[in-house]
């Protein structure tokens, strides 16, 4: 078994020297000799030729276009920029960040020629990459808190936490747990309906409903202040349900 | 439950029997219903303004002795013909004859003596030969001859008339209603006018919310909730001679509300949530906001409190304690909590009246709409004023005990109103805008 193996690798090797040393002789005899000086009977070698082609010819930034191209009695190609030497034929995917004009060069015995492929790509007008981050240095905390702690919707002469209020309240909390430096106020408020001195108790209880939904979740009792303002800062004016739905709620402001 | 529901139909039943049995507050002292004629005043003197002054000041003085809810003037439609101006003018057979029927006669004359209105009064008893001038023949001087000097002549003749067959209790013609302006864009502010609607003027200009005034027992301060553009709402206390504010020291917490006056004026009670999580809680402190003292200690709102003003020792109150808004009293330290209307629904705004005996209210007793009632503590019977007409809320008592101001929305939107204490003679005092919230000033010279 062992000596069959060393066999095989052997044979391998020989083999494999062999094919090198008939590559190696056929390349050395070609080079070497300067062709002698060309005899009146050769014809002049042809020029070369090359057509590129590009499709499509303008993209959106991010998509891609795919670059084609023939030659003629070219020993070499280059397209730039960007590719450097290419086979004398083929295609390629390219997705140029900015409009670019392509030029491929072919040479070959016969000399070299050229084409050139313009591809127009379009930069969206507030450009989504620039627009993310953006937010950053811009989106204060006050902005950042309006979309984080939303609303809280009250029940008619109720003060308690409705079911459907938690989820946002929950996720109130999950943010201001983040933003631990964020002191902030609880605004209580009522619809028109009732004493205006009943709603005035009436949004402070709501006020305080929240605050200690909120302290419940870990939110410590020191950052939160309350207001009721009762029936005094209507959302809306009108006398209709969906209008006093508006106004029974708990509001958030920034301290 | 089901027994539950019985007693309950029950009790609404029982309850409803007594809203058309009238009440009797003050209205049934003194010389009730007595029969007055008041021919026109007579214009005398040169000056060109007399006739219109004249005209006003009769106008005014018929209407603060028709609403005074003492007399029944006789209608001039049954007079005898004839100017009336001085006691040579009167043949009292004439008046005390089966067609008039009048018992008692004012009369006189006016004039504009220099630059000073002057109204030249008698007040006969038109069947007292022997002791004709009830009141003595008196003239009555305004500084100058504007409107307001007119009306204000007139006021003091009424007051006068009222005090002597009204059973020594004052009229209130020149007393004062406070109450809160709305404007259009939201903003609240104090106003105050004349017992009657007239010469209404901004008491505040605070570019917010200015709600719950309430005035002094001395008539000179007001103390209101201000609710600031931004923060917890305190409250405030202004001049009501020259709109000067008074310092009252900050309670904290989410709401500070519905200060009421002791009857010395020495202390405010009044609702704030500092202490609580769960509602505002009643507290009394001195009138500058100091030496504050904690009365309830309750789950849900405590809130409108008001003092007994004949003896200062009592406050009643509006609690959620047991379920719904309702209307309890507790002694003043706090002491003695005992709950007042037992018929469910919602009773709020609790005014305590002059006397001490009866307590005015808010009362949306099976949904729908607030009515005003009285509850009368001697015999806990409540009595309705107001129905099937719109919203009524906020009763306040005048220093007479015989009238009531009060909010409705009877004319679509809220309006001050005034009426007798037992709901007769409504009178409407605003017309243009929102108003709401009034305050019965107490006696003011």
């Amino acid at each position: 078994m062992r000596f069959r193996a060393t066999t095989l690798r052997l044979g391998l090797l020989i083999l494999m020297l062999t094919a090198l040393f008939t590559i190696s002789c056929r390349k050395s005899p070609a080079a070497p000799p300067p062709p002698p000086p060309a005899p009146q009977a050769t014809p002049p070698p042809p020029a070369p030729a090359i057509t590129l082609r590009a499709d499509p010819l303008t993209i959106e930034r991010g998509q891609s276009v795919t670059l084609q191209w023939e030659t003629q009695h070219a020993g070499n190609v280059r397209i730039e920029p960007g590719m450097g030497e290419v086979p004398v034929s083929g295609s390629r995917q390219v997705s140029p960040a900015s409009s670019v004009t392509y030029t491929a060069t072919a040479t070959g015995p016969g000399g070299t020629a050229t084409d050139t492929a313009r591809i127009t790509v379009n930069v969206p007008a507030p450009p989504p990459e620039r627009a993310a981050p953006r937010p950053e240095p811009t989106a204060t905390v006050e902005e950042l808190f309006r979309r984080n702690v939303e609303e809280v919707y009250f029940d008619y002469d109720q003060a308690e936490i409705r079911p459907d209020q938690v989820a946002k309240i929950q996720s109130a909390a999950a943010w201001l747990k983040q933003n631990p430096n964020v002191r902030f106020t609880i605004e209580g408020h009522a619809d028109e309906r009732g004493s205006q001195e009943y709603n005035l108790g009436l949004a402070d209880r709501r006020a305080n409903a929240v605050k200690q939904f909120l302290t419940g979740q870990g939110i410590p009792d020191g950052l939160i202040a309350t207001v009721s303002y009762g029936e005094e800062r209507p959302q809306c004016m009108d006398q209709s349900e969906d209008c006093y739905q508006r106004n029974r709620r708990a509001a958030f402001t920034l301290q | 439950m089901k027994k539950f529901w019985f007693l309950t139909i029950l009790m609404l039943g029982s309850a409803w029997t007594s809203i058309s049995q009238r009440i009797e507050t003050g209205t049934d002292r003194g010389t009730l219903g007595v029969r007055i004629a008041v021919p026109e005043f007579q214009a005398s003197g040169s000056d060109p303004k007399t006739t219109a002054l004249t005209a006003l000041f009769n106008q005014v003085l018929w209407d603060d002795l028709d609403y005074s809810g003492v007399v029944v003037l006789v209608s001039r439609s049954f007079y005898p013909v004839g100017r009336i101006a001085a006691p040579g003018d009167v043949k009292p057979e004439e008046w005390t004859a089966p067609a008039v029927d009048a018992q008692f006669m004012a009369f006189g004359s006016t004039r504009i003596d220099r630059g000073q209105f002057t109204a030249d009064v008698r007040f006969w008893d038109l069947k007292n030969a022997q002791n004709r001038d009830v009141l003595q023949p008196s003239r009555h001087r305004a500084s100058d001859d504007s409107e307001a000097a007119a009306r204000l002549v007139a006021h003091r003749v009424a007051d006068a008339i009222i005090e002597v067959i009204g059973g020594g209790i004052r009229g209130i013609a020149q007393t004062k209603i406070a109450f809160v302006s709305v404007h259009p864009n939201g903003i609240k502010e104090i106003y105050v006018m004349e017992y009657d609607g007239a010469n209404m003027y901004p008491l505040t200009s605070l570019k917010s919310q200015a709600v719950t005034p309430g005035w002094a027992p001395d008539g000179q301060k007001i103390a209101f909730t201000f609710v600031p553009p931004k923060g917890p709402p305190v409250i405030n206390i202004v001049s009501a001679i020259d709109r000067r504010p008074h310092t009252f020291q900050l309670a904290g917490g989410s709401v500070t509300t519905t200060p009421s006056w002791s009857p010395d004026g020495s202390q405010i009670a009044f609702a704030t949530s500092r202490d609580s999580n769960d509602g505002p809680e009643i507290y009394v402190a001195d009138w500058n906001g100091r030496n504050l003292r904690r009365l309830t200690i309750s789950p849900g709102t405590d809130i409108s409190p008001v003092w007994n003003p004949r003896t200062g020792r009592e406050i009643a109150f509006v609690s959620e304690r047991n379920g719904p808004p309702q209307i309890y009293i507790m002694d003043a330290e706090g002491t003695n909590v005992r709950r007042i209307i037992n018929d469910g629904g919602s009773a709020q705004n609790p005014a305590w009246s002059p006397d001490g005996q009866h307590i005015a209210f808010a009362w949306q007793r099976r949904g729908g709409n607030f009515d005003i009632f009285i509850h009368d503590l001697a015999t806990g019977r409540n009595t309705q004023l107001t129905q099937d007409s719109g919203n009524n809320e906020r009763p306040a008592w005048a220093p007479d005990g015989r009238h009531i101001a009060f909010e409705s929305n009877r004319a679509g939107t809220s309006q001050i109103y005034t009426m007798l204490a037992d709901g007769t003679k409504v009178r409407q005092l605003t017309r243009t805008g929102k108003n709401q919230g009034p305050s019965w000033s107490g006696y003011l010279q």
